[in-house]
């Protein structure tokens, strides 16, 4: 019986992996329908390169990998191209960047107060935090993921962890939540 | 233990449940000594909770259909439907596959939308444990005569059927028989690895109109179902196999009837 001809990409994986792939574009892209356009790049980029992936490993760590790429060459050619248009350096894309949601998705004001300040972080930073507190990959598989030595890792999670405490403690007193007196 | 200084990479893998074990100890040794530095990881650890707390719903958003036909890789010149067709199977195989990590929201918010019977996965379930069960006579037609079978079936449905070969996930066919159904009759192929496990794929026309796809994973009697509509068809995969195995023969089900659906179509 006919089967599809070249060796295909372990399918029930592929797709377990499409909703965090979404999740993490979006965190990256800050908008639902370029986060899904990175998505299908990503997928495209996959099954064109499948032959790259070693049998057995672990394919989402793969798909991270892929997906850091192709943010990586949108975002350098997206300034390449703001560049050509204006050189005053205002309005970077990271400045517009905000966390897509739900209204209902939030009953605590306290976290949607923790989205913007992760929205603000640099995106690199971004990237680690997220793929270590969300979905949870070992510092190898972030180091792998986004080529770095597992030593960058470490330092952007720190910094990105001091940042949003010191955003925290920055905050206007009435923003911020109750806080204990001692 | 391990005596050498706490570092940050310490806390932060603290936090994120990556430490070595023989460093706990003089992490939580520091704690004690140092509560500004537990109170850092108190809040590594809320803000970790926080973030997957809200970002986890977003697991469970249906998936767009392009994304569909993008996981289901290139496909060469295939015309509009078959490419349909394996998007559609991409969409059970997709909530199977989220079920496994994220629960069941998706399967009822589906299940919903194409208003399906839900006695057919029971039924499914009922008809593959009495034959199943039935060591000497589990099917009335049996492999060596399939193209038989297939004819037999196929006349009697009314549609073309096939069995698929599950000999790669460590199935071989034991033949198949006809089954009665709620308004149709129902073809059944059944199954048996090396450790004597059966198990059972059921095809028929779906009586109400079944424009939309949609999917099921349930465990009836101590039967796993999957169980799915396409083109006014249903399928339904069961045996008493756990979730992952019934998952990744149901992966060389969809392969397999994509492929003839693209070839018949070609």
């Amino acid at each position: 019986m006919a089967v599809l001809a070249d060796p295909p990409l372990p399918q029930p994986d592929l797709l377990a992996a499409i909703p965090r792939l979404r999740r993490y574009a979006r965190v990256l892209t800050g908008d639902i329908n370029r986060a899904d356009d990175l998505v299908q790049e990503t997928l495209a980029r996959a099954w064109e390169k499948r032959r790259l992936w070693a049998a057995g490993s672990d394919l989402r760590a793969w798909l991270f990998t892929i997906m850091h790429n192709v943010f990586v060459n949108q975002r350098a050619l997206a300034r390449r191209e703001k560049l050509q248009v204006s050189l005053d350096g205002g309005g970077d894309a990271e400045d517009a960047w905000q966390i897509p949601v739900r209204a209902a998705q939030y009953t605590r004001v306290e976290l949607s107060e923790l989205m913007q300040h992760v929205g603000r972080l640099p995106a690199d930073q971004r990237e680690v935090l997220l793929l270590a507190a969300v979905e949870e990959l070992r510092y190898e598989e972030i180091a792998i993921a986004l080529g770095i030595p597992i030593g960058t890792v470490m330092s952007r999670l720190s910094r990105a962890r001091e940042k949003l405490r010191n955003a925290f403690a920055d905050a206007p007193a009435g923003a911020a939540p109750l806080k204990v007196v001692k | 233990m391990n005596l050498l200084p706490v570092t940050d990479a310490d806390l932060n893998a603290y936090a994120d449940g990556q430490l070595a074990s023989s460093r706990v100890a003089a992490v939580e040794e520091a704690f004690a000594r140092d509560p500004a530095l537990a109170a850092r990881v108190a809040d590594a650890k809320r803000h970790n909770a926080e973030l997957r707390d809200a970002l986890d719903s977003w697991l469970a958003d249906p998936i767009p259909e392009r994304l569909l036909a993008a996981a289901a890789g290139p496909v060469k010149s295939a015309p509009g439907s078959a490419r349909r067709w394996i998007a559609a199977a991409f969409a059970v195989a997709a909530a199977l596959a989220l079920g496994l990590g994220t629960g069941w929201y998706t399967r009822d918010l589906e299940l919903e939308r194409a208003g399906t019977p839900t006695t057919f996965t029971r039924q499914a379930a009922l008809t593959h444990a009495l034959y199943a069960a039935d060591v000497n006579r589990p099917v009335e037609v049996w492999a060596p005569e399939e193209k038989r079978l297939v004819t037999w079936l196929s006349k009697r449905l009314g549609f073309p059927v096939a069995a698929p070969d599950l000999n790669s996930a460590g199935f071989a066919l034991v033949g198949g028989r006809l089954v009665a159904g709620h308004q149709n009759p129902t073809a059944l192929f059944m199954y048996e690895n090396g450790d004597k496990q059966r198990l059972s794929l059921q095809v028929r026309k779906q009586p109400v109109d079944g424009g939309e796809v949609a999917f099921r994973y349930a465990v009836e009697n101590g039967v796993g179902v999957f169980y799915w509509i396409e083109d006014n068809c249903s399928y339904a995969l069961s045996g008493n196999l756990d979730r992952p195995q019934l998952l990744s023969i149901g992966r060389v089900v969809y392969g397999q009837l994509a492929a003839l659906e693209a070839a018949s179509k070609n």
